[in-house]
């Protein structure tokens, strides 16, 4: 009975695992053949050298890790200000991420689409970048950590007379490593993927990111569908590896964050 | 000892400040005046319509259709995904050997690309794809142009593929909240002679009420929400069977450049979505602790 039991729980753990990881199988095998069944590379030279695939990639690049660092700069200043000048800004934090919480994207988008076309921003590296350089979730993240740290190094500093600003980079920075690190990873698997903002602030070429690429190719009417799943390939390969490197980190700052919410 | 002025730690602060207003408070305040206007892109001048948008849109049916497309999506997604993500999180939370390799292969879908995966499963549901011919060989009789061409199919495999998606990310989720289930607990209950089915009954489930609680809720503010994969898969085709309300918005505002109208369609979606979050809390709330 036992046996049975374990057999069976093995089975089911097996099957959804199939089931998980089969479309993005599916989507290897296409991008890796061709019309005929032999494996090659054909669609990936294709997609790069007859396609601008390779600017695509190097915007999705440049916007994720410019979001990236302005999030570790600016996350860290306000985690920083939250942990440690309570009375100023709690009860602003505390409205404002409600406020985002609740808000959906589509709501906001059009008057964002009309404040970037009035500065003219539209469709430049600014209209990706300025919207996302700074995250409630990584704010939190960055708070969390402070309040576990000891004050009394600060104030060491402090009575040494360290400006605010040293204190902040010096001491409470290298400190706060770990929480930056997870807070990048997450931040630039999620630039990374993001679809609907670079979509609609953008219409050239010179800006279009991965996913905005790739979610117009389907649009035109003859699909190859060997080279599409190739550009979708280059497009999912970094989140993953980065993914597998950092798991666990993901993991705990998906379960920290639901929990303290 | 010289503390900082209140005037550096908001300076700290400011760049949140900022963000927050630009692109959070400002929009919200714009587009609700914008809906109150018939604001276009290239118009010479615009004028108040007071409430008219609304009332325009509330016999709009396109729009009628994109709530109730909506509203079939969110009610129909929800109980499988939350049921699927608690009963993968139930099979993971036994200790075996690969348990974290498992975890991470049902969580890799949510990680990647929402493009991506609509692009994935648009071949999988096409005529000759993989899902495709699967129907077939099960006598499903699958429509002659592939899933996603059909007004009968096209949601309701765009719905699968949400289900499939969601659930590792829930699954991690719930994952959490059984690990947070004192053991003792599980020892107390078998200690009295409780079976297996009884544990989960009277212990894991009242437990996991917060986190279940915590998942629809979010769960129905992001479904409320499809745009990617309506976009990259249907384009609210064939005639309106996957059109939802944030479509319409996208489709009004963003491509006939009609900002007035579209924003008092996005406002009347973010009403719902407020009240229907409100009630989930209100209802689910009474329910589990009565």
């Amino acid at each position: 009975m036992k046996r049975f039991r374990c057999i069976l729980f093995y089975c089911a753990l097996c099957g959804i695992f199939a089931a998980m990881v089969f479309p993005l199988i599916w989507m290897l095998l296409l991008s890796l053949t061709g019309n005929s069944s032999q494996f090659t590379m054909a669609n990936f030279i294709y997609i790069f050298s007859a396609n601008h695939f390779g600017l695509y990639l190097a915007n999705s690049v440049v916007v994720a890790l410019i979001v990236t660092a302005g999030n570790m700069l600016f996350c860290l200043m306000c985690g920083y200000a939250l942990a440690r000048r309570k009375i100023i800004a709690d009860r602003f934090w505390f409205y404002t991420v409600m406020i985002v919480l609740m808000v959906p994207a589509h709501i906001v988008i059009i008057p964002i689409y009309i404040l970037m076309t009035k500065c003219g921003l539209y469709d430049s590296y600014a209209a990706l970048i300025l919207p996302w350089l700074v995250s409630p979730i990584g704010i939190f993240l960055v708070r969390q950590y402070i309040t576990t740290l000891p004050q009394s190094l600060e104030e060491a500093a402090r009575i040494d007379g360290a400006g605010e600003l040293t204190i902040l980079f010096r001491i409470i920075m290298p400190l706060c490593r770990p929480a930056l690190a997870i807070l990048a990873v997450q931040v630039f698997m999620t630039s990374w993927n993001n679809f609907l903002f670079p979509f609609i602030l953008t219409s050239s070429e010179q800006y279009r990111t991965l996913p905005v690429a790739l979610a117009l190719l389907l649009g035109y009417q003859s699909i190859d569908w060997h080279q599409l799943m190739a550009g979708s390939t280059v497009a999912v390969i970094p989140v993953i590896a980065v993914f597998l490197i950092f798991q666990k980190q993901i993991i705990s700052g998906i379960t920290a964050g639901a929990f303290k919410q | 000892m010289r503390y900082p002025g209140k005037g550096r730690g908001w300076l700290l602060f400011s760049p949140w400040i900022l963000t927050f207003l630009l692109f959070w408070l400002f929009p919200l305040i714009y587009s609700f005046v914008l809906s109150l206007t018939d604001y276009r892109l290239l118009s010479t001048e615009t004028h108040s319509l007071g409430l008219a948008n609304y009332g325009k849109l509330l016999s709009d049916p396109d729009f009628q259709s994109a709530l109730k497309n909506s509203f079939i999506f969110v009610f129909g997604t929800i109980p499988f995904t939350t049921v699927i993500s608690l009963g993968m999180a139930l099979l993971l939370n036994n200790r075996f050997r690969g348990r974290s390799f498992f975890r991470a292969a049902y969580f890799m879908p949510s990680i990647t690309a929402m493009v991506v995966m609509a692009l994935i499963f648009s071949n999988l549901y096409s005529r000759g794809g993989y899902l495709y011919l699967l129907a077939q060989m099960a006598g499903l009789n699958p429509p002659a142009n592939g899933f996603l061409l059909s007004q009968k199919t096209a949601l309701p495999a765009i719905m699968a593929m949400d289900i499939w998606i969601a659930s590792g990310y829930y699954m991690l989720l719930f994952l959490g909240g059984l690990q947070s289930i004192p053991l003792e607990l599980y020892e107390a209950s078998r200690i009295a002679g409780a079976s297996r089915w009884q544990q989960f009954r009277y212990v894991t489930l009242p437990l996991l009420k917060p986190m279940t609680l915590f998942i629809i809720v979010i769960n129905s503010i992001k479904s409320f929400q499809v745009f990617t994969e309506i976009f990259v898969m249907t384009k609210g085709g064939p005639l309106n069977a996957t059109l939802t309300g944030v479509y319409f918005v996208y489709e009004n505002g963003l491509r006939r450049f009609d900002f007035g109208y579209a924003s008092a369609a996005a406002y009347i979606v973010f009403v719902i979505i407020a009240v229907a979050s409100a009630l989930q809390f209100k209802f689910l709330k009474t329910e589990w602790t009565a």
